[in-house]
């Protein structure tokens, strides 16, 4: 009864939804900003840092005075709650649904997409969408060899980054084997948190690729007989003696990375990592992390992506959604991220393509805890390694 | 007997309350859970999952483990305090209310701050003998036996046991019959430890069995705590089943519901267990009795066990409150660097999540509180045995199960990020303790009282607010506060149900676990800690003003 029923509604709610967003995209930006006046935007961002948090209540909070736009931030710990929450309201025919804009990339992202749980396209038709640097960040349109399709609009950018207190480390690994004779030279003292956190995942994907000699396979969906292959001989030829080393003998893992900082912060560990590369300096202005912290990234190069916003086929409030997503493409708020001293978080924007003025705001001199020794970035793998790696991992190391 | 008198037609009424607010969701929320006992797939992904096994291996041996061990503890305890002469087990009961008060989560992420390898333990190790530079590889928490959380588990459930045990044996007739029986059994020549273990423990025992089987259950099935506090490689299975609830994926999400049936499952089994061994155990014990023990020993344990376990709750919330001002506070130093009030001001900025508990707690305590009481007015006691039944389910079924059907019945009302939504959910569980506590007092309520008042004419609804309400006004501030303790420590069912809109306290502290904000972390623990205890001394506190007739 229910599942009849339910079908029933979902059909309605969603032949209405593709009827209203294709009017919001035809209409003008003015009659979005007009109609976003007074919503309450629920924004859906992990909130496992503090200065993240800060930011988006800063973020939120000029909204409002701006656009008259209210911007409540919904703190989650994993975004996959996210997806799975909005997939249970449309499939319950819930059309005002509970999320109006999510933080999100990768696989998330591809889960979303394709089950049509997206609003838009929307992402391009943003007037700051025009001073996005897409050629230079090509990521920015490609999400983990996703098609963005203008479903999720540009946010930051992210370059996998080790730390350490120089203090300690005085030469830092450069490339997974160094950081495997480093662990070795001192046990216990190295670990990465446990996939599927999104940092242990990524840790799992950067040891994947330097371990890989020919890269192209991991730019296509993973089969079960090739990625078997390949994660056995990571395994086999890589991690099997790395975690022999690690913290608690690689048979517990921190289960987020900020807890990996933690411990770094507390002597307890030497080596932390981080998906933003200005996050090491940021930790020293806040006191976190001692002045003699340095980043650096591998020699050969480490994973870069972006991140994203964007908006569900239920959100309720869609034009404050859209009008608080340009904000935070607009060079302020943008500036303002890249800041060291609130977030640091890398813009996503061409800063050529900026006046004079604009571009001054992301001027900034080298700090301490900034990356000393910066590698390349490399592009993500195929969404589909995710879970490839994360199941692996898990059959293997899974079972304590 | 019905106390107030009342129509025919309020009396009829009398059980809407308590069954819309509880007994109607609890029922419906069970039957949602009906489809996923047919969903072969999420049984199959289930025992296809690597860490399955490990994570039953590991629940086992944590939920087992530690209610044996807590009770045990309590039992010592309570030998060691009680004596048949003074009224100590009444004054052990009132010092472990404040303890039963703190919320399982706060008392487990302050123990984390005690024993983890850079807590104040290792510190002072660290400081007085060792002289450590660097933390201490110790595996104290997040371990992968439990260990970390058996030993949360154990101190926080002890508390509880002997509260209820010293319930049993304050009780007038228990105290003389066991008297009695403890000067035959001296005179048969029975050592007060064979006294103890033969004649009055197996008395004691079944009068207890539901608050033993609701810790067990409890510790069968936590999240929250083992969030903070337990292994993740493999995790407990209960918190195998919260990440596949909340996973992005389909078939995740059906493993989680069938993984919720089979913990289910399980419990039921070892209760059913333990019920038969229990059964063949009595007699045997019985038997012994009328021989007296050869070896005669003294009361072997000398440790003031209860001592221990009150100084640690007092450290855990020593450490809390350090924590909650300190600045940098690097390892092995004793002392942070410097103290602010930083974390305070920032909880309280943001101060909905502290908010949205108290107003929560306030609402589904009073709210049931009436409830209960209405059905007590109205209803006889003949039928309080359905009332009982369903807050033993409610108590004894994992937190999980009922929290998942309730989400699904919510998706189909719309009821998901609602206030309603979150006062429901609430509700529920404060419903059944607070019915549960409240029902042997308010039964018990001498009739005697009524016909006197009969006698100089006063009026029933004089009778019921100037002279039974003052007389039942300990036990009923005591079950408001218990109701308003566990309205405050809700978090699977009210984390569901909130669907981001809302945050409690304890769905922030399990956010704040995940990040890097030891003293914001440390503050709303703390908070945590203080909603309930504030409930508990402030129903203690009026309880006692005397009643005067009047």
């Amino acid at each position: 009864m229910f599942s009849r029923r339910s079908f029933l509604k979902t059909t309605l709610a969603a032949s209405s939804l593709a009827l209203t967003s294709r009017l919001a995209f035809a209409a003008d930006w003015a009659f979005v900003e007009n109609a976003a006046v007074g919503q309450t935007v629920y924004f859906n961002a992990w909130a496992g840092a503090d200065n993240i948090n800060a930011y988006i209540a800063w973020a939120g909070a000029e909204a409002e005075k701006r656009y008259g736009v209210k911007v409540e931030h919904v703190k989650i710990t994993d975004t996959a709650e996210v997806v799975k929450r909005v997939r249970d309201e449309v499939a319950a025919g819930k059309t005002d649904g509970s999320v109006d804009l999510v933080w999100i990339n990768g696989e998330n992202f591809r889960a979303m997409k394709q089950e049509k749980l997206l609003f838009g396209p929307f992402a391009e038709a943003l007037p700051n969408f025009a001073l996005v640097d897409v050629e230079g960040k090509p990521t920015t349109r490609q999400d983990f060899s996703e098609t963005v399709d203008g479903l999720e609009s540009p946010w930051g950018m992210a370059q996998f980054t080790f730390f350490a207190d120089g203090a300690k480390v005085a030469k830092p690994p450069r490339s997974m084997m160094e950081l495997a004779a480093f662990s070795k030279a001192n046990p216990g003292r190295v670990t990465y948190p446990a996939p599927p956190d999104f940092y242990g995942t990524t840790f799992l994907k950067q040891a994947l690729f330097e371990q890989t000699p020919d890269r192209s396979t991991l730019y296509q969906a993973a089969e079960p007989g090739t990625a078997g292959m390949l994660t056995t001989d990571l395994f086999s030829g890589f991690l099997d003696e790395l975690h022999r080393s690690l913290w608690r003998d690689g048979k517990q893992f921190p289960k987020t990375q900020a807890e990996v900082t933690q411990m770094v912060a507390d002597g307890e560990l030497l080596i932390g990592l981080t998906f933003n590369p200005n996050e090491p300096a940021n930790l020293v202005a806040a006191g976190t992390l001692p002045a003699s912290t340095i980043a650096w990234q591998h020699a050969a190069g480490t994973i870069g992506n972006t991140h994203f916003v964007a908006i569900p086929v239920n959100a309720k409030a869609q034009a404050g959604a859209q009008v608080f997503a340009n904000f935070l493409l607009s060079p302020e708020a943008q500036a303002k991220k890249n800041d060291l001293k609130t977030w640091g978080d890398p813009t996503v924007l061409a800063v050529s393509k900026l006046s004079s003025e604009d571009a001054k705001m992301f001027m900034a001199d080298a700090v301490p805890g900034s990356v000393s020794l910066p590698g390349p970035a490399v592009l993500e793998p195929h969404a589909s390694w995710v879970g490839a790696l994360e199941k692996a991992w898990l059959e293997r190391y899974g079972r304590g | 007997m019905a106390g107030v008198k009342t129509s025919r037609f309020i009396q009829a009424l009398g059980p809407i309350p308590v069954v819309g607010l509880f007994v109607a969701p609890l029922a419906v929320s069970l039957l949602f859970i009906l489809p996923s006992l047919v969903d072969v797939t999420g049984f199959v992904s289930l025992f296809e999952h690597p860490q399955f096994w490990g994570s039953l291996r590991l629940t086992l041996f944590t939920g087992v483990i530690s209610t044996v061990l807590a009770f045990i503890l309590a039992m010592v305890v309570v030998v060691q305090g009680t004596s048949f002469d003074r009224a100590d087990n009444v004054y052990m009961a009132s010092q472990a209310g404040p303890m039963l008060a703190l919320p399982h989560l706060a008392f487990a992420i302050g123990l984390g701050m005690l024993i983890a390898p850079t807590g104040l333990l290792s510190r002072l190790i660290a400081s007085f003998f060792t002289g450590w530079i660097e933390p201490p590889q110790w595996q104290t928490v997040q371990d992968a036996n439990g260990i970390g959380l058996i030993a949360a588990l154990v101190l926080k459930e002890t508390p509880f046991i002997v509260w209820a045990m010293s319930g049993v044996l304050s009780r007038e007739d228990v105290k003389r019959a066991f008297a009695g029986q403890r000067s035959v059994a001296l005179s048969l020549g029975h050592g007060e430890r064979s006294i103890w273990l033969k004649v009055l423990l197996p008395q004691i025992l079944p009068r207890i069995i539901w608050p033993l089987v609701a810790v067990f259950s409890y510790g069968m099935t936590v999240v929250d705590m083992a969030l903070v506090i337990g292994p993740a490689q493999p995790p407990s299975l209960a918190n195998l089943i919260w990440t596949d609830l909340n996973d992005g994926e389909v078939l995740a999400n059906a493993r989680g519901a069938a993984g919720v049936l089979v913990l289910t499952g399980i419990i039921a089994v070892l209760l059913g267990g333990a019920a038969m061994l229990v059964k063949s155990f009595q007699p045997l014990l019985h038997r012994n009795y009328a021989a007296p023990p050869q070896n005669q020993t003294a009361m072997g344990l000398s440790l003031p066990l209860w001592t221990i376990v009150k100084l640690l709750y007092f450290g855990v919330v020593l450490i809390l409150a350090l924590q909650s001002i300190s600045g940098h506070w690097p390892f092995p130093r004793l002392m942070a660097d410097q103290y602010t009030f930083k974390s305070w001001v920032r909880l309280l900025h943001d101060g909905w999540p502290l908010l949205t508990s108290l107003i929560l707690a306030l609402s589904t305590s009073a709210a049931a509180l009436l409830a209960c009481v209405f059905w007590l007015e109205t209803k006889p006691e003949k039928f309080d045995r359905l009332m009982l039944a369903a807050c033993a389910l409610a108590l004894c079924l994992p937190p999980l199960l009922i929290a998942l059907g309730q989400y699904r019945l919510f998706l189909q009302l719309g009821l998901t990020g609602t206030a309603s939504g979150m006062f429901l959910s609430h509700v529920l569980p404060v419903t059944a303790y607070v019915f549960i506590m409240l029902q042997g007092p308010y039964r018990g309520f001498d009739p005697r009282w009524r016909s006197v008042s009969d006698g100089v004419v006063a009026s029933s609804w004089r009778f019921y607010f100037r002279i039974k309400l003052p007389l039942l006004k300990a036990p009923l501030l005591g079950a408001a506060a218990v109701g308003f303790a566990v309205s405050v420590a809700q978090f699977v069912s009210a984390q569901l149900a909130a669907a981001g809109r809302f945050s409690t306290l304890p769905m922030e502290a399990v956010t704040l676990a995940s990040g890097s904000n030891r003293p914001l972390f440390a503050a709303s623990a703390l908070a945590l800690m203080v909603l309930p205890l504030m409930a508990f001394l402030l129903a203690s506190h009026f309880s006692k003003s005397r009643w005067k007739p009047g």
